[in-house]
């Protein structure tokens, strides 16, 4: 039996690691496209001024879209992280406004609400084996109306009590910016290098061989609902500190952007394949979209033309790099 | 006589090449059987005739006519049919649509289920399954049911070349009894037919020539006749195989694992037996006889309606709800549907090996090191002379046969003390096969308790030390190595339909 | 939402769910009486969005009055959940009609996509008021119908709000526009005061740009004009969520207090903002007042059956107290 072996596994593969320049190249191509045609098209669009502006705007966009893209990779999608950030602001600015709280206090309730609203969604969905659809639009329903419920559908005025946690900044980046790349950063290694990051891929891929391989799919699946309702929480906070106000308006849509963000930068709806950094650069070209067509001034039909034309360009670009030979 | 199909010159390379030059001749009227090992290039060269891959270069001739197919569906409307290696059904769907799903009979778009019915009905009880209700959807099929099913969704349309690819990986001798009726009744109609399998056994019964692709060349095409079993298996790898006893060297340890009583749906009646350290227990049985179900049952896959599982000589019964508790207590599964419920199958190689074995190369706090990671997969591709380029290709380009080592390996490297095989060999060549067999005894030399469920009865005759056979969900008898004939246990298989009421 | 037209539909189909299956029966906030009663007449309020301060402050007055107005009616108020959901609005006017209400008193989500349905309340022998957002001329006129409209000059009050920053700035000074959804008659209205005025102080608009009513889009669009125009003197903002994210991309860019920012509504948000001095002034519609008006009038013309016309609310300049 001890025949020699006739194919030995050749070791000229990668290191894993530097895979993943080569895997955004094309999403990396269009964001480096789009700068230089706006840095053509205006004046100042080219200028560290305006590239400071555009990252002290995205930090509360990458924290959801960050969130979004584990809810992806599960092969799960929530619709409810819009009204959840107008919920977890709304206690916020309850807790502020009204209780006189102080920040911190203020802070940790709001991330008790978003993580509470991702354990609903997460403990429904499992317990009941529903489509997560269907039980996070509910939750964006609810959610909504909760936010409205504690501020009387008025906008709060939080004013100093926390402009701090905004106007804090290491370098012309503001704090936000700071703690949502440390979120995308480990949000990335905890996806590609831990035990945890690979269960979520596994049971994305496959849920029932997961299982059948003896993965304890319900904590992992709950972690990640939770999880991403802190970090919209967190975002709710960012935004409210952005503000100084906290409005139960706020994020109306957020989750088609979340979920656009992801897309772009690689994320499969299926589950399974996908990438934080990808989803970074996706709210990149998002961001540089936006702050570019307001910059030229451009009309609004246009805009949203070349918004969308953007998206579904940018998605199949992603797509030929992806298709097998 | 002219040949129905003439491949000539065939060539196909992925990252390194797969083909290289083929020329082969299908006759009309003639079983071509076609072996090799485990990515050798034949289901490349199968997908080539039935127009699901372009070759590289080279050329076909249908009858004297060039062929190019474009897609499956010329292939399809050129007479060349293929049933593939791996299950291609919609779960969803019923047997009947699957079966006509691309000539669903219908007015004016309204399908016609009285018509669909009786046609499936027809087609079904051709193949040997009269049995089967044709509105059943396809997910409550065992995969030896979907493979006849997958094969009857063929069979049914008028063809020039058929092409089976493995037909009969995850089917027992009456199934194949009832396929080879088929196969004899299409050549006698002057069918060309192309039979891929690595059960020499069934060749041998069944071909009329054979050829051995060895590293993308054809190395012979002979008559069936003039090549005996063992020339077959040294042309396919190169080499002698010898005569190996898989069952010395070992003596039976404590009992691992006692089933008392088990019940889990219509499937599971009732059944009790003893596994012990150091010996491998088969399990046999018709398809649908309850193997499959038994060892889920065991393993927390599907719920246990009643009846006790005591593991290691346990006064106490062991608690196993889900996967996870029986992989806690040392229970391993090998899952019969490599496909659905074993592979990754956007994954590499080096994910699916490690899925369930991943804290062994994290750090406390779950950070794996990739290095001793893939040095680890290494060495056990390596051992199962697993064929692909890099533990990080993708597990999706992999042939059949190299998925299944990689899932027995993800099993092996975990280390547990009681091992659930379901079809551990289901598209294995006979040199890997061999290879397989030789881990298992090894393993149970080594005090492991072995469960093999096969549908392969020399296989199982091979290397187990008892032989447990299931029928109609009860189990009908048990015999030792000295005590079994091929006969007795088909005799067991079947006796469970012939009396419901006979309890063991 | 509104970056993404295409994923937008997708929500609105999901969300399309939601509202159809939605209550569709209207509270009424009195105990119910006898239909068509003689004495009690039956007043429906349809609103936009109640999850807009404004309209919420609108219905909360309009209650008021009607607990307390000395000749009783009934009041049948209804908002609909997003202010661009006009195909639910114009299912709402259909079920009041099919209610049989007396009066429908309306701030319609589009000022042309209405008429119709109002034309069809008249035709059916209610009496229609337009209030808030005025109906277009020109479709009312080729529906040869008449609807009174209640509500305040957009056009003026931004007017006033205009004049008033342009008195803190020199002639040629660069300022910016923020503008509400392009589809809404007060937006444009506004924008259109805000014109009237920049152009009488001469003042330069080198930016005119929808923030679709939103503090967040709002944010976006004024930081990237401040990128652009460095020079900048004054952001005009259509209303004052947006005036909100104006003033955060201000302080962003670290030109809090350098730049004057005006808005239009006085939520309370904007009120303290104002006294803090981190934004000029807005203007006072006097919401709560601007639905009894138009439930008055309503009153008035089932009374008197008298010709309809127009009545102009007031509308105020809000700046900060001394
Ligand atoms: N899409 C692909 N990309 C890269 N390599 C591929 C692809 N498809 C097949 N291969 C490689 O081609 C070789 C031949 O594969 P093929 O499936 O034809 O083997 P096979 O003879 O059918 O094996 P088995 O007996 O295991 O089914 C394998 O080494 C496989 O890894
Ligand atoms: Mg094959």
């Amino acid at each position: 039996m001890n025949r020699p072996a006739p194919h030995p596994v050749p070791s000229r593969s990668l290191p894993p690691a530097s895979r993943w320049p080569r895997e955004h190249l094309g999403t990396l191509l269009a964001l480096a496209a789009l700068v230089l045609v706006f840095s053509l098209a205006t004046r100042h669009f080219f200028s560290p001024a305006n590239f400071r502006t555009i990252a002290n705007q995205i930090p509360s966009a990458l924290l959801v879209a960050t969130g979004m893209t584990y809810i992806l990779l599960l092969g799960q999608i929530d619709l409810s992280v819009g009204s959840v950030l107008a919920l977890s602001g709304a206690v916020v600015g309850v807790a502020l406004s009204q209780g006189h709280w102080p920040l911190p206090a203020a802070a940790l309730a709001g991330l008790a609400a978003g993580a509470l609203c991702g354990a609903f969604n997460g403990l429904v969905t499992l317990r009941w084996r529903l489509p997560t659809f269907i039980v996070t639009l509910g939750t964006l329903e609810m959610a909504r109306g909760g936010a409205h419920a504690l501020t009387h559908s008025q906008t709060l005025y939080l004013g100093s009590a926390i402009e701090s946690l905004a106007d804090a900044n290491v370098l012309g980046f503001s704090l936000p910016f700071l703690i949502a790349i440390t979120v995308v950063l480990a949000a990335q290694l905890l996806l590609t290098r831990t035990v945890f990051g690979r269960h979520v891929i596994a049971i994305g891929t496959n849920p029932e061989a997961a299982r059948l391989a003896g993965i304890n799919t319900r904590p992992v699946q709950l972690a990640v609902f939770v999880s991403t309702g802190c970090l919209v929480a967190l975002a709710a906070l960012i935004d409210c500190s952005r503000f100084q106000a906290a409005n139960p308006n706020a994020g109306i849509g957020l989750e088609l952007q979340a979920i656009a963000a992801a897309v772009i930068g690689g994320t499969s709806l299926m589950g399974g394949r996908g990438s934080v950094v990808g989803t970074f650069i996706g709210v990149l070209i998002i961001a540089v979209l936006n702050s570019g067509l307001a910059a030229v001034g451009a009309k609004e039909e246009l805009k949203r033309l070349i918004t969308g034309a953007v998206i579904i360009a940018a998605v199949i670009a992603d797509l030929y790099r992806h298709r097998r030979p | 006589m002219r040949p129905t199909l003439a491949m000539r010159g065939l060539c196909k390379s992925y990252a390194t090449p797969v083909l290289d030059g083929i020329d082969l001749d299908l006759l009309p009227g003639e079983v071509h059987a076609l072996v090799g090992e485990n990515g050798a290039g034949k289901s490349t060269l199968s997908r080539i005739l039935a127009g699901l891959t372009p070759p590289d270069s080279g050329t076909l001739e249908l009858e004297g006519e060039p062929y190019s197919p474009s897609n499956k569906r010329a292939a399809e409307q050129a007479g060349i049919h293929l049933v593939m290696q791996e299950l291609n059904l919609i779960r969803t769907l019923s047997v009947a649509e699957n079966i006509f799903l691309d000539h669903l009979p219908h007015r004016a778009g309204w399908i016609r289920y009285p018509q669909l019915h009786r046609d499936a009905a027809e087609v079904l009880a051709r193949i040997g399954l009269p049995h089967l209700d044709p509105q059943t959807p396809v997910e409550q099929l065992g995969v030896g049911q979907q493979q006849m099913v997958e094969i009857a969704s063929r069979l049914w349309r008028p063809c020039r070349v058929l092409i089976l690819d493995e037909p009969t990986a995850a089917l027992t001798d009456p199934e194949v009894a009832s396929l080879f009726h088929q196969i004899r009744q299409l050549q006698s109609q002057g069918v060309a037919i192309l039979y891929i399998s690595h059960r020499l056994e069934e060749i041998r019964q069944i071909a009329n020539r054979i050829s051995v692709l060895r590293d993308g060349h054809l190395v012979a095409t002979r008559l069936a006749t003039e090549l005996p079993i063992d020339d077959v298996v040294r042309l396919m790898v190169g080499r002698e195989l010898g005569t190996a006893n898989f069952t010395a060297g070992r003596t039976r340890g404590p009992i691992a694992l006692a089933v008392r009583n088990l019940h889990a749906g219509d499937r599971v009646q009732n059944i009790s037996f003893d596994a012990f350290r150091g010996e491998i227990l088969g399990v046999s049985g018709l398809m649908g006889s309850g193997r499959t179900e038994t060892v889920r049952a065991i393993f927390g896959a599907d719920p246990i309606e009643s009846g006790q599982i005591f593991l290691h000589g346990n006064t106490q019964p062991a608690t196993i709800r889900s996967p996870r508790d029986a992989v806690r207590l040392g229970i391993a599964l090998l899952t019969e549907d490599r496909k659905g419920q074993g592979l990754f199958l956007s994954l590499a190689v080096r994910e699916n090996l490690t899925v369930n074995t991943l804290p062994s190369f994290a750090s406390a706090v779950g950070w794996i090191s990739r290095i001793r990671e893939t040095a680890s997969v290494r060495g056990w591709l390596q051992k199962l002379q697993v064929r692909c380029d890099s533990p990080e290709q993708g597990i999706a380009q992999l042939s059949g046969g190299n998925q299944q080592k990689v899932v027995v390996a993800r099993w092996l490297l975990r280390d547990c003390d009681i091992l659930l095989f379901d079809e551990p060999t289901r598209g294995v060549d006979v040199g890997a096969r061999f290879e397989i067999y030789q881990l298992l005894a090894d393993l149970a030399a080594q005090g492991k308790c072995i469960v093999v469920v096969s549908s392969d009865l020399t296989e199982l005759m091979m290397i187990s030390d008892r032989i447990a056979v299931l029928s109609n969900g009860r189990l009908t008898a048990e015999f030792t190595r000295h005590a079994w004939t091929q006969d007795k246990i088909m005799a067991a298989a079947l006796s469970g339909y012939l009396s419901p009421t006979t309890t063991p | 939402m509104n970056r993404y037209p295409s994923l937008a539909l997708l929500t609105c189909l999901a969300l399309s769910f939601f509202t159809a299956c939605g209550p569709s029966q209207p509270e009424a906030t009195t105990p119910p009486s006898p239909p068509n009663s003689p004495t009690r007449p039956r007043i429906a309020l349809v609103m936009k969005s109640l999850a807009n301060e404004f309209f919420l402050t609108m219905e909360n007055g309009a209650k008021a009055h009607q607990k307390t107005n000395a000749s009783p009616y009934d009041l049948l108020a209804n908002g609909i959940k997003d202010e661009l959901d006009v195909t639910r609005q114009i299912d709402m006017v259909e079920q009041m009609i099919a209610q049989r209400v007396d009066a429908i008193v309306l701030a319609p989500a589009d000022s042309k996509a209405l008429v119709a349905s109002c034309k069809k309340a008249q035709d059916a022998g209610i009496v229609v008021v337009n209030i808030d957002n005025k109906l277009d001329a020109a479709v009312l006129a080729e529906k040869k119908t008449q609807i009174p409209f209640v509500g305040p000059n957009n056009r003026i009050g931004a007017r006033k709000v205009g004049d008033f920053l342009a008195s803190k700035l020199q002639p040629g000074d660069p300022v910016a526009v923020i503008e509400g959804a392009p589809n809404a008659f007060n937006g444009q209205q506004r924008r259109q005061g805000f014109v009237d005025a920049f152009d009488a102080a001469k003042l330069r608009i080198v930016s005119s740009q929808s923030g679709y009513w939103e503090t967040d889009k709002a944010n976006q669009v004024a930081a990237a004009v401040l990128s652009e125009h460095p020079e900048i003197k004054a952001f005009a903002c259509a209303n004052d969520s947006m005036a909100l994210g104006a003033v955060a991309a201000l302080r962003a860019a670290g030109k809090a207090g350098q730049v004057l920012v005006v808005g239009f509504d006085n939520i309370s948000a904007a009120h303290s903002m104002i006294q803090e001095g981190r934004m000029l002034a807005t203007a006072d519609q006097h919401a709560d007042q601007i639905a009894v008006f138009g439930i008055e009038y309503a009153l008035q013309l089932l009374a008197t059956r008298a010709a309809p016309a127009d009545r102009e609310t007031p509308v105020d300049l809000i700046t900060p107290t001394p």
